[in-house]
């Protein structure tokens, strides 16, 4: 079981060193909060540009990507918009994430899927992709009341974005469930059964097991089963959520259901994972052709 | 190691047979070494897994393995650690 192959494209963004250390990211939140989100806006024009000519693997990613996803060759133009809003939902999370919703105008459509799940009791999974902001979808907690979402994500990304969450707002850490440990997703288990709305980013693995190839943007890609396979464990909703960003502060945020709760295991476990997985990646698909900037994977996805 | 390593209890059989069912692996259940490590060396098992395993052991044994345990290290540290916990406590022992 552990000599499991990782495709090369997997890897990459895990062994890519991460931009900026927890020092900086502080500085840069510290700078953002005074100077408030208009001006913090202005310089990301020269830092993207900085960005679009230093990083030639992410640049190629980009061209790669919005080549697929606008239907035509990418021009640099097309890549420096795709910095730009990737750099601004960077920007925004830290505004966000300190509850200064002002800067934004967000509208919601589907939190009614959301209030019947909480309702009827036990969580349900919200599985997001590297699209758009999480943060933007996280704000509809604060909407009707204080729900409590969790994050799931690999350990290694835990633990920068705990130590950077709790740099921004020291309350957050503990929304972080990072998979190092072998109890993990047994933990993910108790916080459903107690209500818990449970994020994760299921387009991507870094360790690469367990991968299953799909039609993607006209290719196939390489999806992890792992989420899915998880969901059809704990029978919980699963719900497609996303935070579109079309620029000038405003967000578009969208729950839709990928497959409601079910009490027994389904009677072929691969079919449901299949479907879920088909249902999750054409919804991916359709919301890259609709916002194709909000796109947030840089590295050979297609790999 | 193996020289060293005393052979599987009947409750470890017993655990063992249904880890190895449960998650379909290759490794005969009376191979595994009780005292080899479930996680990377040993037997490669990772969290999906040991989900798998809480889910069933709940089902087969009435016994809850619980996230927030500040002993879960040594309790899936090795089939031997994990069959004890298990047996210790059981709702029918």
């Amino acid at each position: 079981m552990s000599g499991r192959s990782s495709p090369a494209g997997a890897q990459e963004w895990v062994a890519r060193p991460e931009r900026g250390s927890l020092a900086s990211i502080k500085i840069g939140v510290w700078i953002a909060l005074r100077l408030g989100r208009r001006l913090g806006q202005l310089f990301l024009y020269p830092v993207c540009l900085y960005f679009l000519f230093s990083s030639p693997a992410a640049l190629r990613a980009s061209r790669d990507y919005l080549g697929r996803a606008l239907g035509q060759r990418a021009g640099w133009r097309d890549c420096y918009r795709h910095f730009l809003i990737f750099g601004s939902c960077v920007l925004d999370r830290v505004f966000l994430l300190n509850e200064q919703d002002h800067w934004f105008d967000i509208t919601v459509t589907g939190d009614d899927l959301l209030r019947q799940i909480d309702q009827q009791g036990g969580g349900c999974l919200l599985f997001g992709a590297h699209f758009g902001s999480f943060e933007a979808a996280r704000t509809v907690r604060r909407r009707y009341r204080d729900l409590p979402v969790s994050l799931l994500m690999y350990e290694e990304n835990a633990k920068k974005i705990r130590a950077a969450l709790g740099a921004i707002n020291p309350r957050l850490e503990t929304e972080v469930i990072g998979l190092g440990r072998l109890d993990s997703l047994i933990a993910v288990a108790e916080r459903l059964r107690a209500g818990h709305f449970v994020g994760v980013l299921a387009d991507r693995n870094p360790d690469g097991r367990d991968m299953v190839r799909l039609p993607f943007l006209g290719t196939e890609a390489a999806f992890p089963q792992g989420p899915f396979k998880v969901a059809m464990m704990l029978g919980r909703p699963v719900v497609m959520m996303a935070g579109l960003y079309h620029g000038k502060g405003r967000y578009e945020v969208r729950f839709e259901l990928l497959a409601p709760a079910h009490e027994r295991r389904p009677a072929n476990p691969k079919a449901w994972m299949d479907e879920t997985m088909r249902l999750y990646v054409a919804k991916l698909e359709a919301l890259c052709r609709e916002a194709p900037h909000n796109w947030f994977n840089f590295y050979e996805f297609w790999a | 190691m193996t020289s060293t390593t005393l052979p599987q209890s009947f409750d470890e059989a017993e655990l063992a047979n249904l880890i190895t069912s449960t998650l379909n692996l290759d490794t005969a259940a009376a191979e595994i070494d009780p005292d080899a490590p479930l996680h990377g060396e040993g037997l490669g098992l990772d969290s999906i897994d040991m989900l798998e395993i809480s889910l069933v052991v709940a089902q087969r044994y009435g016994v809850k393995l619980r996230a927030d345990d500040e002993n879960n290290q040594s309790i899936f540290k090795s089939l031997r650690t994990l069959s004890a916990h298990i047996q210790a406590h059981r709702a029918s022992a």
